[in-house]
């Protein structure tokens, strides 16, 4: 059987997969635990899915640990989650404790020894407080968009933070006052999950035909939960100025944001926007249907993000994987990704939006070369092996004995 | 003209590397905050954004060089500033000191005739970042020949052709020098095809491209030598 870093060699080439090894045989024997709170659903635990076996492949004994919580926890977590997004939350001091405590029990069931521990996310933070001499590196990896926290959730945050010996950010503006040294490791997508590997021609053909979509116009695609960060209205209204001029479809995919209040109304909205339209279909996919995006976006002619907020965008990310051309919402990582008639287009209305729809649906050349080059610029930046590597440095560069040696602006040969 | 396949004294050495992007958590939101950053950031800040964040994150096609020009043209859609800024190389300068002077200069000038300063749309702000770079060397990869330091160089990362050809530009702080034209020279002399490698405009090459130029230069060289090797013998 192939293995998975043998299944990435034709995908991101041997000096990447080889540079890889050889980082990892200076590093073992190397033990490695990654936290977090959730083995399904999510971006930190797609992540984690796909990079733990390659973990393993190269010899770091790599372990993924799931704290466990009650329901009062998780809400915490997810007030926790959107106040540090810069939503006002009212999280009284027994709650803070409860979260204290569910830290205290799972650090109590844990049992591990490691060279490096990566705590992802808020939810797991405390457990340094309890296991800190388990590993001899912790290392704190904020995927949430914490550029504007709420002061008094920081500074709780901020407490057990302040105790890890560097933290990760994913974008730059993310970064905080932190004592330690800060990274920026990009997102990444992994080229072999459902979500992103190719897809025959005859898979694609067969999922569109279940989810009863036609093929017989170009297809226009947003993938994206239904809420109003997403704009799926702006994406409508684009799609209606278009549709004047020229016969095209309107696909938009994605789940119910059931953990927003909003979510049911901004359904019901869009529903109401796109009635009466034979050539909008919308779906509502359950969550793990990665297999079904994937086949969506490979049949999709362009592909739309018309976000007006947004962490990184790893939908956007996906899209140009699939060597389509994007129009996003210039929002978030997705004023990184897209560069205007090079990578992607970035747009600021719904007008604008219908605008680079057209141009696109009138230049499909151009199209096709702004794919290309988006497939390489994620082959080249946002695909699980440059996390790999990322960290494999971060971990070769702690274990050098130089204290110097982390401090920003250094080179260090190693 | 040189055989392929004659040793050289001292093998060339392979190295590669890894830049990890620190945010600073500076920001700057118009042209006034970025003149300001510019004059007080640690020099290592001004690296990455000249050179440095080439090998962090780079889009396939290189329009303006250096970060600062891609911010003018892209955030503050001033085309006229990203082409002054695109103008700063600072591989032509001795210490970075001189780079930030120049480049204090310029947005200073640059602004002292505009009727306001120029801001940054929300998401589209300039984040001041620096790095650590962490460099491996390549015991197997060492080319003791002509030949053997094509197919290195045609082998390896994109991470070694920056580091040999571009970080090396300011390590050695020798205009137009690199770690690659300066062991073919100390090697084999070679001064047309050394030339030629330093006369690489690295600022408008991706490094795939730069590593095709450099092998489409040792081909041709060494294409003319088998050109001329039957005549000669």
């Amino acid at each position: 059987m192939t293995s998975r870093l043998e299944a990435l060699d034709p995908i991101v080439g041997a000096p990447v997969i080889d540079q890889l090894r050889r980082m990892a045989d200076r590093l073992k024997p190397m033990r490695l635990v990654h936290i977090n709170s959730t083995r399904i659903g999510g971006g930190v635990a797609e992540l984690l899915i796909g990079i733990i076996p390659l973990w393993n492949e190269l010899g770091i004994d790599a372990r993924w640990e799931v704290i466990q919580g009650d329901q009062a926890f998780f809400e915490v977590t997810k007030a926790m989650h959107n106040a540090l997004q810069g939503f006002k939350a009212n999280i009284g001091k027994p709650m803070l404790d409860h979260y204290i405590d569910i830290n205290r029990s799972n650090a109590e069931k844990l049992d591990f020894e490691a060279d490096f521990v990566v705590v992802n996310d808020p939810q797991p933070a405390y457990l340094i407080k309890f296991l800190r001499s388990r590993a001899k590196k912790w290392i704190w990896r904020c995927h949430i968009d914490a550029s504007r926290p709420d002061r008094k959730v920081w500074r709780f945050l901020w407490e057990a933070v302040r105790h890890y010996d560097a933290s990760i950010f994913s974008m730059p503006g993310f970064a905080r006052n932190l004592p330690h040294p800060q990274y920026l490791l990009y997102p990444s997508i992994d080229p072999l999950s459902d979500k992103n590997r190719d897809l025959s021609a005859q898979e694609v053909s067969a999922v569109l035909d279940r989810l009863g979509i036609e093929r017989d116009k170009p297809i226009i695609l947003q993938v994206s939960r239904f809420d109003s960060f997403k704009d799926p209205l702006g994406v409508i209204e684009a799609f209606r100025m278009v549709h004047a001029h020229t016969p095209c479809r309107l696909v938009l995919a994605g789940g119910e944001a059931t953990d927003d209040p909003e979510g049911p109304r901004i359904f019901a909205e869009v529903q109401e926007a796109a009635h009466g339209e034979p050539d909008i279909t919308l779906l509502l996919l359950p969550p793990e249907s990665h297999y079904e995006v994937n086949a969506l976006q490979r049949a999709a002619d362009i592909i739309v993000q018309k976000s007006v907020r947004e962490g990184f965008g790893l939908t956007v990310t996906e899209a140009m994987w699939k060597g389509k051309p994007v129009i996003g919402g210039a929002a978030g990582g997705i004023v990184l990704q897209l560069r205007n008639f090079r990578t992607g287009f970035l747009v600021n209305s719904p007008e604008g939006c219908a605008l680079r729809i057209r141009y696109l649906l009138r230049h499909p050349d151009v199209g096709r070369r702004m794919g290309k080059f988006a497939k390489e610029f994620v082959r080249n930046h946002f695909l699980v092996t440059r996390n790999l590597r990322d960290y494999l440095s971060m971990m070769l560069l702690f274990r050098s004995p130089g204290e110097d040696d982390r401090r920003p602006g250094r080179t260090v040969v190693l | 003209m040189v055989d392929p396949n004659q040793p050289a004294l001292n093998p060339f050495q392979f190295h590669e590397c890894v830049i990890l992007t620190m945010p600073t958590g500076r920001t700057a939101v118009n042209l006034r905050e970025m003149l300001q950053i510019v004059k007080e950031v640690d020099s290592a800040v001004l690296a990455y954004h000249l050179w440095q964040s080439r090998m962090a994150i780079a889009h396939p096609e290189v329009e303006y060089p250096n970060d600062f020009a891609i911010w003018a043209a892209t955030s503050l859609q001033d085309t006229r500033l990203a082409e002054k800024l695109s103008v700063i190389d600072p591989f032509t300068f001795e210490d970075m000191e001189e780079i930030r002077e120049e480049l204090a200069e310029l947005l200073e000038e640059y602004m002292w005739d505009l009727p306001s300063v120029p801001w940054a749309r929300p998401g589209f702000e300039f984040h001041f970042c620096e790095a650590s770079t962490v460099v491996l060397v390549r015991p197997r990869i060492v080319a003791g020949t002509l030949s053997e330091f094509r197919s290195g160089l045609a082998g390896v990362g994109i991470d070694s052709i920056y580091y040999h050809f571009m970080d090396a530009r300011w390590r050695l702080r020798k205009l137009k020098t690199d770690d690659f034209s300066i062991w073919l020279r100390d090697a084999f002399g070679l001064p047309e095809l050394v030339s030629a490698i330093q006369g690489i405009d690295v600022w408008f090459y991706t490094l795939e491209g730069v590593r095709k130029a450099i092998l489409d230069l040792l081909d041709r060289y060494m294409e003319k030598r088998d050109d001329i090797t039957p005549g000669s013998t």
